[in-house]
């Protein structure tokens, strides 16, 4: 019998201070970073963890206002007050609002890196995994007693491996592979279990790109998502300014037990769609019947990166969006980084509506819900009904090209359409 | 809690999601308030018509998507008292066990219609439909998840687990 282990498998093992674990094993493991944002933090959670005896380790807790800000009606601001003042009066450092978004500043501040074990209270929690860690969602009620006591009672999860090769074409992005394989697996396919992203192209992928990947896992079902902390990381996290601990570096055995695999050539892959009202009725930009829209969004902890800004800015650049056209940057930093660059006078010369960071529109709550009749071409997580407002209105989910694409056609678009045109008239 | 419940089914298909149990726009309410609420997605009677003691009985992937609290504390607040299914939403699953509301996997929910009365009993690990007379095998809810969902969810577990660190330190 071999003692080969997954990537989840090593990191829970370690976490639970065991020489290996196996799928189906219970166990407590502790927690190296816990994390909330205002809707499922302090005015949930912050009066059992009271209860419970206060924070265990303030230095563990990361609290981010992302769903409230800013403030759109006075239950808002007072949701936003409480957080401030639980995170002020328990020392939580980590605290931020007017930052952006918690996942996607997690990674940006160096708050997990490989090897770690991290919780928190928000389905996209799974997006840390980006950076080779173990990251699971839990709700308020849990969380707050991890918080209290350190520890996380958890089912060691069987890993479907996923391996990447292959260049990704003009035009297709991340966000087309993971709408590739949600659609040829759907949204259940990984329930209770985890999925390990690795492969040659993964060696090359950007942070930003591991970070979708982590990312959609929740979408397939996972439990958690993790990207083997392979080839350009560590470089790349040095290059971002962020603490490497090489020696923390796990990767998966050679030899572990999946329990399947799967492996893809992303070249082959061409501009996708995730088809209201799922992210797994997944169809062909080119092949989708004609799809008039109201609205195309730029945003999410998914699709609000700078890779999506630049994007979108590379289709829209001379162009003008026909519908309404909002983009919202997923944190302050992408804000500043694409206004320095030129991308934001781009974007809004094409007639965009750039919006403050945080989650916008993709949680339903304000700056950009959707009515009834409306329909959206977003990079928002996920598209079931109701999930940006109304039920009656409808989500479409494309890559950001896709969606900057359909914003100047005011129809849902294969980008590389518009592109040849846009290439045509410019000659 | 008590591990045999007995209450009516209401019936749902596949793939309920939290949204569908406790819309976005909801969001901003308190966890005690959002009982009024529960399957406003799909059924905006459904809190006014359900009985203490309830079932839900759905398809797989019963409360998939956002992890939100609210989803399964408006059931609970509505008096639903555990939901019967083939899969769950992982965060949805766990924070039903979280809260003491039990999740209880069954392979096959396809005999079961709208109204049937059942039994659900957790130590004898089974599911009875008193309208047919089949018999359902609880598939889950063995070791740590049911020794939660006995003491009435994560914080009455939590505290005795603390009061007894406490004690031996």
């Amino acid at each position: 019998m071999t003692h080969a282990s997954t990537l989840t498998e090593k990191i829970l093992a370690r976490a639970s201070g065991r020489d290996r674990v196996v799928p189906g094993d219970e166990l407590w493991a502790v927690a190296d970073r816990m994390i909330m944002n205002d809707s499922s933090g302090p005015r949930r959670l912050g009066r059992l963890v009271e209860e419970l005896g206060g924070v265990l380790d303030p230095e563990k807790v990361v609290i981010v206002s992302d769903h409230f800000v800013p403030a759109a009606t006075l239950r808002h601001a007072e949701i936003l007050r409480e957080t401030r003042r639980f995170a002020g009066a328990h020392g939580i450092r980590n605290f931020f609002e007017y930052r952006g978004i918690l996942h996607n500043l997690v990674i940006a501040h160096g708050l997990v890196s490989p090897g770690k074990l991290l919780v928190g209270a928000d389905s996209h929690t799974v997006t840390a995994g980006a950076l080779g860690a173990v990251a699971v969602a839990v709700g308020s009620t849990e969380l707050a007693t991890i918080v209290a006591s350190g520890e996380i009672w958890l089912r060691v999860p069987e890993t479907i491996r996923v391996d990447l090769d292959g260049a990704l074409p003009g035009l297709c992005d991340v966000r087309d592979v993971t709408m590739r394989l949600l659609g040829d697996l759907g949204t259940e396919h990984a329930l209770y279990r985890a999925i390990e992203w690795g492969g040659r192209w993964i060696n090359e992928a950007s942070i930003e790109d591991r970070l979708v990947l982590a990312n959609q896992g929740i979408e397939m079902g996972a439990k958690n998502a993790i990207v083997e902390p392979t080839g350009i990381l560590p470089q790349a996290m040095r290059d971002a300014g962020l603490p490497v601990i090489e020696h923390e570096f796990l990767v998966a055995d050679p030899d572990a037990r999946y329990s399947e695999r799967h492996r893809y050539d992303v070249s082959t892959l061409e501009p996708l769609v995730a088809v209201h009202p799922s992210p797994d009725e997944v169809v062909a930009a080119r092949a989708l019947e004609p799809t008039p829209v109201d609205m195309a969004w730029i945003g999410s902890c998914a699709g609000g990166r700078l890779a999506d800004l630049h994007a979108a800015a590379e289709i829209l650049r001379g162009k003008k969006a026909r519908v309404t056209m909002l983009v919202t940057p997923a944190t302050q930093d992408i804000y500043l980084a694409a206004a320095s660059d030129g991308t934001l006078a781009t974007l809004a010369a094409a007639g965009a509506t750039v919006l403050p960071p945080g989650c916008g529109a993709c949680a339903g709550v304000h700056n950009g819900v959707q009515g009834a009749g409306d329909r959206v071409i977003a990079t928002a997580t996920r598209n079931f009904p109701g999930r940006m407002g109304s039920r009656e209105a409808e989500v479409y989910i494309g890559s950001p090209y896709t969606v900057a694409a359909s914003a100047v056609a005011g129809r849902i678009i294969d980008p590389r359409e518009v592109a040849e045109h846009g290439a045509r008239r410019d000659a | 809690m008590k591990s045999r419940m007995e209450g009516c089914a209401w019936v749902f298909g596949r793939r309920v999601t939290t949204d569908d149990i406790l819309p976005g726009r909801y969001l901003d309410r308190s966890n005690d308030e959002v009982g009024a609420f529960a399957m406003s997605g799909i059924d905006s009677e459904f809190a006014k018509k359900v009985q203490k003691g309830d079932f839900i009985v759905a398809g797989p992937n019963f409360g998939a998507g956002s992890g939100r609290e609210s989803a399964p504390y408006a059931l609970l607040h509505a008096g639903v008292a555990a939901i019967v299914a083939p899969s769950f939403g992982r965060i949805f699953f766990r924070n039903c066990i979280n809260l003491g509301l039990p999740p209880v996997i069954v392979p096959d929910v396809a005999g079961i219609e709208q109204g049937h009365a059942l039994i659900a009993d957790l130590e004898a690990r089974r599911v009875v439909d008193r309208a047919t007379g089949a018999e359902y095998p609880i598939q889950n809810l063995t070791g740590i998840s049911l020794s939660i969902i006995q003491a009435g969810g994560i914080v009455p577990f939590t505290r005795r687990r603390l009061e007894e660190k406490r004690a031996r330190t």
